[in-house]
């Protein structure tokens, strides 16, 4: 898998804040899964929409907490196809759901999303630093799209997300296929 | 009659499913979005895809190519997971002369039997490029090109489809529906 929890960064020789910043951006499976997430995340009300971002960045932080005290995870990456995979489906169903579910799917996302950011071999401090750029740009990329999706004004608007968020789903499900074949 | 005619000297000269072999184009994002613009058969059955669609007007408009990409990832898991499937290229040569011709005929089945149809030939092209997949050197990026590769068939069909608001643009939709069918029967001749 291109995007496991390996050391990696995503521009080589662009590490600490930067890189970070730059690692849920660049990164296809992390990009995947933001995008699906703001997708799902936008056809909700607009108070269930500020919960479930809030949400995003609380379990965010909460995973850099868990980094900080030395915690790891070998299979982040299939956590966050698989957040990808389920946030697809269901933004592509299209239906306004219980806030309850999104945020089954929102804040194990995020935590995954984070655990599977950890760069390799740089100093404690460093890594803190990466996990904050990678949390300020996953957060903002979910809000953004979540704002750009959210409360469509035409009917292709919605029609758009709905074939948007089918395609993500396919690619994250045929991405899994294959993480399970290696 | 251009359109027909270039359908037709494009399906008798290139070799069907080509790009379904595992020659040549494999990598990122690129290679994805370019795999399924190198096999004709699957460019004529996307099309169609979306030119039905369009013709059939809401929801199948949009069901269908929301249908399209998920099933087709069933197909693809089957393909990935080295699950065999009969006949594939057969199948996905068939979808085209199908779609084509319910294009052609102006065939308007009630929605579940479009989407199980449009669903059922999905299977066909998905384990056509799972196949592919495992040599693509970064499965995520490659798996997106070519998902955005298909979603652009289909609103490439949409789009010429939507002329079929206007009676002389509802007969090119026809027209190009023939082809497409047409086309199908050629590539059906070359894998069977």
């Amino acid at each position: 898998m291109p995007c496991s929890a390996e050391a990696h960064y995503v521009i080589e020789g662009v590490g600490g804040f930067p890189g970070g910043f730059l690692h849920p951006l660049l990164a296809p499976a992390h990009s995947l899964l933001l995008v699906g997430l703001g997708l799902l995340i936008g056809q909700q009300s607009a108070r269930d929409r500020r919960i479930l971002i809030l949400l995003f960045v609380l379990a965010a932080l909460g995973a850099i907490v868990a980094v900080a005290f030395a915690a790891t995870a070998d299979n982040a990456d299939l956590a966050v196809l698989l957040a990808a995979t389920l946030a697809g489906l269901l933004a592509a169903a299209g239906y306004r759901l219980p806030v309850v579910v999104p945020a089954l799917i929102a804040a194990p996302a995020a935590a995954a999303l984070i655990l599977d950011s950890v760069p390799a071999v740089i100093s404690p401090s460093e890594t803190l630093l990466a996990l904050a750029g990678s949390l300020i740009a996953a957060g903002a990329a979910l809000f953004l799209v979540t704002a750009v999706t959210a409360e469509p004004q035409h009917q292709w608007q919605r029609i758009g997300v709905r074939i948007l968020a089918a395609w993500i789903a396919t690619v994250a499900i045929l991405v899994l296929a294959l993480r399970f074949t290696r | 009659m251009r359109a027909i005619l270039f359908f037709v000297l494009n399906a008798a000269l290139m070799t069907p499913a080509f790009a379904h072999g595992g020659e040549g184009i494999t990598g990122g994002f690129l290679g994805g979005l370019a795999h399924p613009l190198f096999g004709p058969d699957h460019i004529a059955a996307m099309v169609a895809v979306g030119l039905w669609g369009a013709f059939l007007g809401a929801p199948a408009i949009w069901l269908l190519p929301v249908v399209f990409p998920l099933v087709m990832a069933v197909g693809g898991v089957l393909g990935i997971l080295g699950v065999p499937l009969p006949y594939v290229e057969i199948g996905i040569a068939l979808s085209a002369v199908l779609l084509g011709m319910m294009v052609a005929l102006a065939a308007r089945p009630p929605l579940i039997v479009a989407a199980v149809l449009v669903g059922a030939f999905a299977i066909f092209h998905g384990h056509a490029h799972g196949t592919e997949l495992p040599g693509g050197a970064d499965p995520v990026a490659f798996a997106l090109g070519f998902v955005v590769a298909t979603g652009c068939l289909h609103l490439a069909g949409i789009g010429f489809g939507l002329l079929a608001r206007w009676p002389s643009g509802r007969l090119a939709v026809r027209a190009a529906g023939a082809a497409i069918a047409v086309a199908g029967l050629v590539f059906l001749g070359q894998s069977a």
